[in-house]
């Protein structure tokens, strides 16, 4: 344990004192995360859309709060039933929707509590917080006007993922996705380094078990690629207000799996790579293509039939997807299921490969 | 542990071919407990192919190796925690620093020497904090000779340890052989400079095209082939070869790098014959002198190359 620790840890030194490698792992992906938050992630003015669901049958309380809702210069209204606005917000049409359940009217007129139901998408923070500071701001002064202040009427927070996702909320994970994907890929340039130098032969006339030698490098490149998460995230987070609304611990261990996934394919083609020229080619050829086909910078609708054929085949399609989906909520490319089903398939099947044909020398 | 009679290494009968290639073909030595063991022979002879299958680098195609008594191709997990290896070219790490890969290297044996006192058994405490990529090639060599000691080994394998030191470096790499050797600890190491095999092994194998041709000590090697000193002087000096075979004692003349040189085996009365036969002819022979036929006379004659292509 203590061999794999040091190994790990001398991993990690070359790692960082080398300038190029630091680029690709930290830099590049954070670069990206930046620079299209910037370009899509400005504060727009444009208005917020709203839904209004009146189930109190045009009581006043009702009336009087959709009139107070549609003062609001920043907001544009529109009403319908619970399931049409459900599906406006689901589609992308509205942002949020606030519902006035049938007996508001009646509860306020006796006085007791009641509430009204705000539907927001967290993962979309920043509209989502706007337009709860609205509700408050007008429930608040309902209450004041019915009751002289006592709450009265309250608000049921809901939540409702909205399919069309912010453009940042879209790019984090996706950013996220394309850091792993490098960070695997990338690991077969100092492996086939360390072979042509002799450094693997040299190591192997040292009784150090080789599955060691392996494992440090996957244990360093799985604590990269948790270290690169947290940096992108919370840039995600700090900057462009991305929140992270799913299961922490899911997308935790599709973190992994991406990684893993990916280190697998690094570790296959450092099987079949000889030089180090040859290698940081064949990376590029292997990762580029993935980088700008795979839905990570514009969404996976927009290529032509071809080449959404093309990118079907590629892996980091569906690690994008999956982190999309646990993370903020995103469109589905395939179902989690198959997501993670089809990174597994390609983990396993590098892995066999690498484990036939790596060679030490 | 091995009994003292019993060698540290017996190769019998070894063979790798690469290809068409036969880079060992039917190599059979042993090395003794506490023995320099030295293997010569000019570039492609097998040398490393030998080592690296002693070392359990490489798989041989036929033959019997055994180091420590034990079949290398069945116990390199035990073997390799008691030897030292260091290879022909130089490969480590190279953003780590020289302690820390000595660190590294010693964490994956069982049993380790301290880094510091490496560190100075190869001279590189100055530049211990450097970064094996910012070391000069001689300085790379001595910290992949410490890494070969860094499990305080029983047998020891240098390929060609003092290719690209300064002359000093190499002189204190010799102490340190000679030190190892004193400790009881067995080195089978190749070289390319003769004075080196001379100074330090107790028997050296002469080995070409995968063959040993020749193996002993070297006194033995010399004493085999050459009992006749040389007497020597500068070629500018034109004698006729014919009268130079005659001159007594003469088994044989002949033009060695701008020298002529006489083989004899009575050399006053060579010496006295030459000096009449120039007065004769009123020339007289400049840088005259004599000296034993050296281990390279013997790889020479051997191999009929230098050792140094
Ligand atoms: N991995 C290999 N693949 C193919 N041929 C090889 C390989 N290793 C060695 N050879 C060949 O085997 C022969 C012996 O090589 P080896 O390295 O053992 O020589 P050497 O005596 O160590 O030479 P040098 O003094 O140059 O180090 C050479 O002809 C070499 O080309
Ligand atoms: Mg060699």
């Amino acid at each position: 344990m203590n061999t794999l620790l040091r190994l790990t840890v001398a991993n990690i030194r070359s790692l960082v004192r080398d300038r190029a490698a630091l680029f690709w792992t930290f830099f590049f992906p954070v670069m990206f995360v930046f620079l299209f938050g910037w370009i899509f992630g400005g504060n727009s003015d444009t208005k917020v859309a709203i839904g209004f669901v009146d189930q109190d049958n045009g009581s006043q309380v009702s009336v009087a709060l959709q009139k107070a809702f549609s003062q609001v210069t920043l907001l544009t209204i529109q009403t319908g039933s619970l399931d049409a606005e459900e599906a406006a917000m689901q589609h992308g049409d509205i942002s949020a929707i606030v519902v006035v359940p049938s007996g508001t009217g009646a509860a306020v007129a006796a006085k007791s509590a009641t509430s009204i139901q705000l539907y927001t998408d967290p993962s979309q923070s920043q509209t989502s917080q706007v337009v709860e500071q609205i509700a408050d701001q007008i429930v608040g002064a309902s209450n004041l006007q019915i009751a002289g202040g006592t709450a009265v009427v309250g608000i049921q927070p809901m939540t409702l993922a909205s399919t069309n996702i912010s453009t940042v909320a879209y790019l984090v994970p996706s950013i996220l996705a394309m850091a792993l994907m490098q960070l695997g890929v990338f690991a077969a340039i100092p492996l086939v380094q360390q072979r042509e130098k002799g450094i693997l032969k040299r190591i192997g006339a040292t009784p150090l078990a080789r599955w060691k030698l392996v494992g440090s490098n996957v244990l360093m490149r799985l604590m990269v690629a948790i270290v690169d998460a947290v940096v992108i995230l919370g840039i995600g987070l700090i900057f462009f207000n991305v929140q992270i609304v799913g299961n922490l611990l899911a997308a935790a261990g599709l973190v992994l799996l991406g990684a893993g996934a990916f280190l697998a394919i690094g570790f296959a083609l450092a099987s079949f790579l000889k030089t180090e020229e040859q290698a940081t080619g064949v990376v590029q050829v292997v990762q580029m293509p993935m980088m700008f086909l795979s839905g990570i910078f514009f969404s996976f609708d927009f290529l032509p039939g071809f080449l959404q054929t093309v990118a079907r085949f590629m892996p980091l399609t569906y690690l994008a997807d999956a982190l999309r989906q646990v993370m903020v909520n995103g469109t589905q490319v395939a179902p989690l299921g198959v997501d993670v089903a089809i990174l597994t398939g390609w983990l396993v099947v590098c892995l066999g490969i690498a484990a036939r044909s790596f060679r030490w020398e | 542990m091995t009994q003292s009679g019993e060698p540290v290494i017996g190769v019998a009968n070894l063979c790798k071919c690469y290809g068409d290639v036969k880079a060992v073909d039917g190599v059979s030595f042993q090395v003794a407990r506490g023995e320099v063991f030295g293997m010569l022979g000019p570039n492609g002879a097998g040398k490393t192919t030998t080592i690296e299958i002693l070392e359990g680098l490489r798989e041989p195609d036929s033959g019997s190796v055994t180091v420590f008594g034990m079949d290398v191709t069945r116990h390199a997990p035990s073997i390799k925690q008691r030897i030292g290896v260091q290879l022909q070219t130089v490969s480590l790490y190279p953003r780590l620093t020289v302690t820390e890969l000595l660190d590294l290297f010693g964490s994956f044996y069982a049993h380790h020497l301290p880094t510091k006192q490496l560190v100075d058994a190869v001279d590189l405490g100055e530049r211990a904090k450097a970064r094996s990529m910012n070391l000069s090639g001689g300085q790379q060599q001595r910290l992949s000779i410490a890494l070969a000691l860094v499990n305080d080994p029983e047998l020891i394998f240098l390929d060609e340890p003092t290719t690209g030191l300064d002359p000093q470096a190499r002189r204190s790499l010799w102490d340190l052989v000679k030190g190892l050797q004193a400790q009881g600890k067995s080195i089978l190491m190749t070289t390319h400079y003769m004075e080196e095999a001379a100074e330090l092994c107790d028997r050296v194998a002469i080995m070409d095209h995968g063959h040993i041709l020749e193996m002993g000590t070297v006194p033995e090697l010399i004493g085999r082939r050459f009992k006749e000193r040389a007497v020597f002087f500068d070629t500018s000096l034109k004698l006729p070869s014919a009268q130079l075979g005659k001159l007594e004692g003469v088994t044989r003349a002949a033009q060695e790098d701008g020298q002529t040189v006489l083989y004899s085996r009575d050399v006053a009365g060579t010496i006295g014959a030459l000096l009449a036969l120039t007065d004769s002819l009123g020339v007289e022979p400049k840088n005259l002198g004599i000296r034993q036929a050296t281990l390279e006379d013997v790889f020479l004659d051997l191999t009929g190359r230098a050792l140094r292509d």
